[in-house]
């Protein structure tokens, strides 16, 4: 008994190294791919550690490309789908989770399906939508885009959290003639700040990740998000590695920073997901 | 005595009426609060959807303003079609392969790091890093890393392989990225299932002599299989519908090595031109879907009705 314990214990901790040894690799491989001089991306033997760092791929990519322009438009798209769907989606949350009226319950596994809605099945319709509305090609189209999937997750997840906020406190706000809209605003709101946070982080990060829609949707290099005019470059006839590390590490740092200062949430975020349902 | 009970009931009239309007006045509040989010997904997928199942009747082809209604005919074109039953066969390998590879990883860490090991809040923390780094960014990553000419695999290997070039060897590649980027969310949730089974039970389980086999056996596993079930399927039908994993990294091929029913969709549809026979392949995909989809809603609610 006790070897096989040690042996499990032993296996167990080896595969933790190994998994976080490949966790590491790639963000640390396309570090120092983006920082050591571009020439060495066509070395037959791949630069793994490097003292003579230079901040050529950045500056090129700012250059030659409209980087700077597809972070904004990123930002943009993505903050724009963030507040309009956390917004819309704490009061669709608030009702489905707290007042009760016929056909809640069927409304409220629907929210659950149209997020798990294929954007494969979407996307052509929309696209001959906005075809035909001259509206393609255009920014504001893929914020109300980034909505379909935004609003039902940010409901389902803001669901769950306002239902592990006690039921008393805003019962006792109503009891002492709060309106539903004043327990809603001043009791329940502030309880769900976490919850609402995690929504934001989720819809921020869906947005900035999303590929399909943004490529589908966008045909003009000012107009492209991150992940599209990164992407674009590697179905150029060159392959820049460096240029498109570089990328890489600039539309990667705004979510490690967010995900490093807000794991805890996140964390309690998904468990909600997963355990509370 | 009657007429206490007719005045008990004359004073308690008000007080249910008020509860009456006091109903009313929640589900109007509901519905209102409700209507936002309810227009724009009645707008944004509810007719969408339906124009897509419109679509797939109709031979539609991108730049043409008429669509003839054509039946079934994009449908038994595509049943009867080898290219669709490869995708088909390739989306079933690239998510089961995809999800038994999450759920196996994933079990053995989350197993390895509830333990009391030290330093375990920097491992879980390293851990979660492929899951916040942009999906697209770590397929860039891994592309550069299976390139065939400077790629670092190809170093360590020491010889040329053609990860994503030869057609047996580029979809365990795929699957590999997917799995990547995949396990943190499979770690972090079996996480939290494995601190909500009670330490008594593993107390008492080691009290019986129980090793480590086991308990894993016997308590921990038991305890987190309604999670293990919810994050499988809800992965399972992400992974599913991925398209652009695979497209950044092969486009499908090589010839359809790769190709999904996400990847082909947009083949048809947009380069291919032939928009009603693409939609057709995702409405094709959809009856599965739903199964997933409905397995997984009952699996959660009943987890709400127990909360």
């Amino acid at each position: 008994m006790r070897y096989q314990t040690l042996a499990l214990r032993g296996f167990g901790w080896l595969l933790l190294a190994i998994v976080l040894l490949m966790a590491l690799f790639p963000p640390y491989f396309m570090t120092i791919t983006a920082f050591h001089p571009p020439n060495l991306s066509f070395s037959r033997t791949p630069t793994l550690f490097s003292t003579d760092l230079t901040l050529k791929a950045f500056t090129d990519l700012f250059e030659k490309y409209p980087y700077a322009q597809w972070m904004a438009n990123t930002v943009m798209v993505s903050v724009a789908s963030t507040i309009l769907s956390v917004t819309v989606a704490t009061l669709a949350a608030y009702s489905l989770s707290r007042l009760r009226y016929p056909g809640r319950s069927m409304l409220s596994s629907s929210v659950f399906f149209v997020y798990l809605f294929p954007a494969t099945l979407l996307f052509i319709p929309i696209f001959i939508v906005l075809n035909n509305l001259h509206m393609l090609n255009w920014l504001p189209s893929l914020i109300a885009v980034y909505l379909t999937f935004s609003v039902p997750f940010s409901v389902w997840l803001l669901k769950a959290y306002f239902l592990s906020i006690p039921r008393e406190l805003e019962d006792a706000s109503l009891v002492d003639g709060a309106t539903r809209w004043q327990s809603l605003v001043l009791i329940v709101l502030p309880l769900a700040t976490p919850g609402i946070a995690v929504a934001c982080i989720y819809s921020f990060t869906l947005a900035w990740n999303e590929y399909l829609y943004a490529f589908t949707l966008l045909s003009d290099q000012e107009n492209f998000t991150l992940a599209t005019g990164l992407t674009k470059l590697i179905f150029g006839d060159v392959f820049l590695w460096g240029m498109i590390m570089a990328g890489g590490v600039l539309m990667s740092a705004p979510l490690l920073v967010l995900y490093f200062t807000a794991q805890r949430y996140i964390v309690s975020g998904l468990a909600a997901g997963a355990v509370k349902g | 005595m009657a007429i206490r009970v007719g005045e008990a009931l004359r004073a308690r009239a008000p007080a249910i009426r008020i509860r009456r309007s006091l109903a009313r006045d929640e589900a109007f509040f509901g519905y209102v609060l409700l209507l936002p989010a309810a227009i724009l997904i009645v707008v944004l997928v509810g007719v969408p959807f339906l124009n897509a199942l419109w679509l797939s009747f109709h031979r539609k082809l991108l730049g043409a303003q008429d669509a003839p209604w054509i039946g079934l005919q994009n449908y038994l074109t595509l049943l009867s079609d080898a290219t669709f039953w490869q995708a088909v066969r390739n989306t079933f390998v690239f998510t089961v392969g995809s999800i038994g590879a999450k759920v196996v990883i994933g079990l053995i860490i989350a197993l390895v790091l509830n333990e009391a090991i030290p330093l375990r809040g920097l491992w879980r923390s390293i851990t979660m890093l492929p899951y916040a780094m942009p999906t697209l960014v770590s397929v860039l990553v891994w592309k550069w890393m299976y390139n065939d000419v400077a790629g670092v695999f190809n170093y360590l290997v020491g010889h040329q392989v053609l990860w994503l070039g030869d057609p047996n060897i580029a979809m365990p590649a795929v699957i590999a990225v997917n799995v990547w980027r995949g396990f943190p969310f499979f770690v972090i949730t079996f996480l939290a299932g494995l601190q909500t089974v009670p330490q008594e039970l593993y107390d008492a389980a080691k009290v019986d002599g129980a090793g480590v086999w086991a308990r894993f056996r016997h308590v921990s596993f038991p305890g987190i299989l309604p999670i293990v079930a919810v994050t499988t399927l809800f992965s399972a039908i992400l992974t599913f519908n991925d398209f652009s994993i695979i497209w950044i990294l092969t486009q499908g091929g090589p010839g359809n090595a790769t190709n999904v029913l996400a990847t082909l969709t947009y083949k048809i549809a947009i380069p291919g031109l032939e928009l009603g026979k693409g939609v057709a392949v995702s409405v094709l995909m959809l009856p599965i879907l739903v199964l997933l989809i409905l397995l997984l809603t009952r699996f959660v609610s009943r987890r709400e009705e127990l909360a």
